[in-house]
C-alpha cells in the first residue's frame, strides 16, 4: 500500500505552467504550486474491499469531474465497507474577485485589543447569556465559547474581564433562556443548536428571536446562534444578528459581541 | 379575485409562512407580477433573504428569484445591492446592521433579480416600510423568513397572507390540523368579544406600562413581577390564584410561551378542585397580539378545554392564503384536494396554489 505522500503525480505536474501570482479571478485549489488544482478527497464506498472497488473509485471520481484521479490509499473500513483517499485535478476555478468586498469578511481582534475597546468603548461590562436550547444535548459549543477553559488555546469570554457570563447549558427552553437574560439586562444571547433539515432545530432558533420580539427586547439584545451549520446566510433567514461555525474561536465571537454593541451605543 | 386584488387594502402586507418551503417566495413573485401589471408602486423588504438561488438549509431546493422592476423600491443590504447590478437611486442608508451587511433603502432605475434582505427586527421593518412608503411606494411587501410571525404584528403590517404546504407532514390531515391551528391562532378573538369590559381592560393595561396584571370584575388589579409568563410554575400561580379567587383576566405584556400555560392548566385545575369543580374560575389570557403566542403540542382548543381562554389587544387581518402542495425532495398531494380539505377546515378566507393552473384561470 502506497504512503500518503503524493509522489506519483510529480512527473505529471511538470508539465503544468506555473503561475506566479494567484488570479483572483478564476480561482483553484492549490497543493504543489499555484494552480495545478489538486484535491485531496477521501470517502468510503459500501463495497467489500477489493481490485474492483478501487476500479469503482477512481470511475467515480472521474465521473465527480476530477482528472487524472489517483487512489493513493484504500483500505478495508469494516466488512463490506471500503475507505479511499484520493487525489484529482479539479478542472473548475471560481471567481473570488467577484466575491470581495461583500460584507463578510470580519477582521478580529485579539484578546488583548478585545479588551482594550471594551474598557474605551463601553466603560461596563458585556453580560451575555449562552445555552443550547431545545432538546439540543450539546454544550460544546457554549463551552468551548464562554468557559474559561475556550477553545484552541483561546479563553473563553468567561476569562475576559470586559465580559460577564452566563452559560446555562444544554436542553434549556426559550423562555428559561430569556427570562434569565432579561433578569442579568444581557447585552446579547448566544445559542448553540445543531440544525439539520428538521424544522424542529430551525423552529427552536426561530422562537427564541420572536420571544425576544414579544418582550419588546429586540433591539436592545444582540442575538448570535452558532453550530456546525450555521453561516451568516442562514443566521439572517432565522433573524438572529450573527451566525458562527465551526472554526470560530472565542475572540471572533467576542470581537463581533463589542463591535455591535459599541455601535448600537453610538447609535442610541 | 387574486392575490393583489385581496391584498389591495393593506398598505404594509406581511407574508408569513409555516415552516421553509411553503411557498412564501412564490407567493411573493406572483403578488409582484400582478402588482406590475397593474402599475402599482412597491417597496420590499424581507425579514430574512429572498430571491437567493438555493435554499439555504438544503441546497438541492432552487428558489424563485424576485423580480422588480423600474420604479420599485426595495430594502436590502449594500451588498446584495450591488450584486444585483441594477441601476438604481440610493433614498436612505438605515443604522441597520445584519449579518450580510447595511440596509440600504433605494429606487431601481431598471428591471431585473434582486436578493431581498431588510432589516430582522419588527421595529425596524416598521421603520424601513414607513421610509418606503414616504418615498412614494403604494403598498410594501413584507416577506417573511422560515416560520417567524413577529413581522406580521399589527404593530408593523395592515394585512396578511399566510402560507403553508405540504412540508408540514407527509399526512395530508396533518397538514390541515396544523394549517387550521395556525389560522385559529392569528384570528384570536379581541377584547371586544367582552364588549362590558373591553374598556376597563383597555385602560388597565395601558397605565401599567408594558407591566402583566390579574384582574377581577371589581377592584384594583394586581401587579405581577417582572418576567412573570417566561418563569412563573403552577406553585406559584396556584399561590397568586389562591389570593385573587376573582381574578378573570391575566393580562401578559410580552411573550406567552407554552410552558406558562401548561403551568396554568396545572394551577387552574387545583384551583376548581378546592373549589369543588364548576367552570367559575375559567380564566381569560390577554396578550398584545397573536404573534406573542407560542404554543408547542397542545392546541388552543385543547386550552379552551382546560378552561383557558385567549384574546388578544389587538388583531391582525388575514386577507389571503396560499399553499404549496409539493414537499420538495419529499412528498407531494394533489393540489386541487389539499385546497379543498384546507377550504372545508378553514372558513372566510379564498386560499390559493399560485403555480396551479386554477389560479393561472383567475388571472385570465
Amino acid at each position: 500500500m502506497r504512503s500518503l505522500e503524493r509522489g506519483g503525480l510529480t512527473g505529471r505536474r511538470d508539465s503544468v505552467t506555473v503561475p506566479r501570482e494567484v488570479d483572483l479571478s478564476a480561482v483553484r485549489p492549490y497543493a504543489d504550486h499555484l494552480g495545478d488544482g489538486l484535491v485531496q478527497m477521501s470517502f468510503t464506498l459500501p463495497v467489500p474491499y477489493s481490485l474492483a472497488v478501487r476500479k469503482a473509485a477512481l470511475e467515480l471520481a472521474a465521473r465527480i469531474g476530477f482528472e487524472e484521479p489517483e487512489v493513493v490509499h484504500f483500505e478495508e473500513l469494516t466488512e463490506g465497507y471500503t475507505y479511499f483517499v484520493m487525489y484529482g485535478r479539479c478542472t473548475q476555478t471560481v471567481d473570488f474577485a467577484a466575491l470581495q468586498g461583500e460584507g463578510f469578511e470580519i477582521e478580529y481582534m485579539s484578546e488583548d485589543e478585545i479588551e482594550r475597546f471594551a474598557a474605551e468603548h463601553l466603560a461596563r461590562k458585556v453580560v451575555v447569556v449562552g445555552a443550547s436550547t431545545g432538546s439540543d444535548t450539546h454544550s460544546v459549543g457554549i463551552d468551548a465559547m464562554l468557559n474559561l477553559k475556550g477553545y484552541h488555546g483561546h479563553h473563553g469570554l468567561e476569562g475576559y474581564h470586559a465580559f460577564e457570563t452566563h452559560n446555562l447549558g444544554s436542553q434549556v427552553p426559550n423562555s428559561v433562556l430569556l427570562a434569565k437574560a432579561i433578569e442579568v439586562n444581557a447585552d446579547a444571547i448566544l445559542v448553540s443548536q445543531t440544525v439539520t433539515q428538521q424544522n424542529l432545530h430551525v423552529h427552536n432558533l426561530t422562537e427564541l428571536v420572536e420571544m425576544v420580539e414579544a418582550e419588546g427586547r429586540r433591539a436592545q439584545m444582540i442575538l448570535a446562534c452558532g453550530g456546525p451549520r450555521v453561516s451568516n446566510e442562514l443566521a439572517k433567514e432565522l433573524g438572529y444578528d450573527a451566525g458562527f461555525s465551526k472554526g470560530t474561536e472565542p475572540q471572533h465571537l467576542a470581537t463581533f459581541i463589542v463591535r455591535e454593541l459599541a455601535a448600537r451605543v453610538s447609535a442610541a | 379575485m387574486l392575490l393583489s386584488d385581496l391584498t389591495a387594502s393593506a398598505r404594509r402586507l406581511a407574508l408569513v409562512g409555516l415552516a421553509k418551503n411553503t411557498g412564501k417566495t412564490e407567493a411573493l413573485a406572483t403578488l409582484l407580477g400582478e402588482l406590475r401589471a397593474c402599475g402599482r408602486t412597491v417597496g420590499v423588504t424581507s425579514v430574512g433573504r429572498d430571491g437567493e438561488e438555493h435554499d439555504v438549509i438544503d441546497a438541492r431546493i432552487a428558489k424563485p428569484p424576485v423580480l422588480l422592476w423600474g420604479g420599485s423600491l426595495v430594502a436590502t443590504t449594500d451588498a446584495l445591492l450591488r450584486a444585483s447590478g441594477l441601476p438604481h437611486d440610493l433614498l436612505d442608508q438605515t443604522d441597520v446592521r445584519t449579518p450580510l451587511g447595511r440596509v440600504l433603502i433605494a429606487r431601481l432605475r431598471g428591471a431585473g433579480a434582486v436578493e431581498v434582505a431588510g432589516p430582522s427586527g419588527a421595529v425596524q421593518v416598521r421603520a424601513v416600510a414607513d421610509t418606503m412608503l414616504a418615498h412614494g411606494a403604494e403598498q410594501i411587501l413584507i416577506d417573511g423568513a422560515i416560520d417567524r410571525r413577529a413581522a406580521s404584528s399589527p404593530d408593523v403590517a395592515d394585512g396578511l397572507i399566510m402560507s403553508t404546504g405540504a412540508v408540514l407532514s407527509d399526512d395530508i390531515e396533518e397538514v390541515v390540523t396544523q394549517t387550521r391551528a395556525a389560522v385559529e391562532l392569528v384570528r384570536l378573538p379581541t377584547l371586544a368579544a367582552e364588549p362590558e369590559h373591553d374598556a376597563r381592560l383597555g385602560s388597565l393595561a395601558a397605565a401599567a406600562g408594558g407591566a402583566s396584571l390579574l384582574v377581577g370584575e371589581q377592584g384594583d388589579p394586581a401587579l405581577l413581577p417582572p418576567r412573570f409568563a417566561l418563569s412563573a410554575g403552577a406553585r406559584e400561580l396556584g399561590a397568586l390564584l389562591d389570593e385573587h379567587p376573582d381574578a378573570r383576566w391575566l393580562m401578559l405584556a410580552g411573550a406567552l410561551p407554552d410552558r406558562f400555560l401548561r403551568e396554568l392548566v396545572t394551577a387552574t385545575r387545583q384551583r376548581r378542585g378546592r373549589r369543588g369543580g364548576g367552570d367559575g374560575a375559567a380564566l381569560t389570557v390577554v396578550v398584545a397580539d397573536d404573534t406573542h403566542v407560542f404554543l408547542a403540542e397542545k392546541s388552543l382548543e385543547w386550552y379552551r378545554r382546560q378552561g383557558i381562554v385567549l384574546r388578544v389587544a389587538r388583531p391582525i387581518e388575514l386577507l389571503a392564503m396560499t399553499v404549496n402542495p409539493v414537499a420538495p425532495e419529499s412528498h407531494s398531494f394533489d393540489s386541487a384536494e389539499l385546497r379543498a380539505r384546507l377550504c372545508e377546515a378553514i372558513a372566510d378566507v379564498p386560499i390559493y396554489d399560485v403555480r396551479d393552473p386554477d389560479y393561472f384561470a383567475l388571472a385570465k
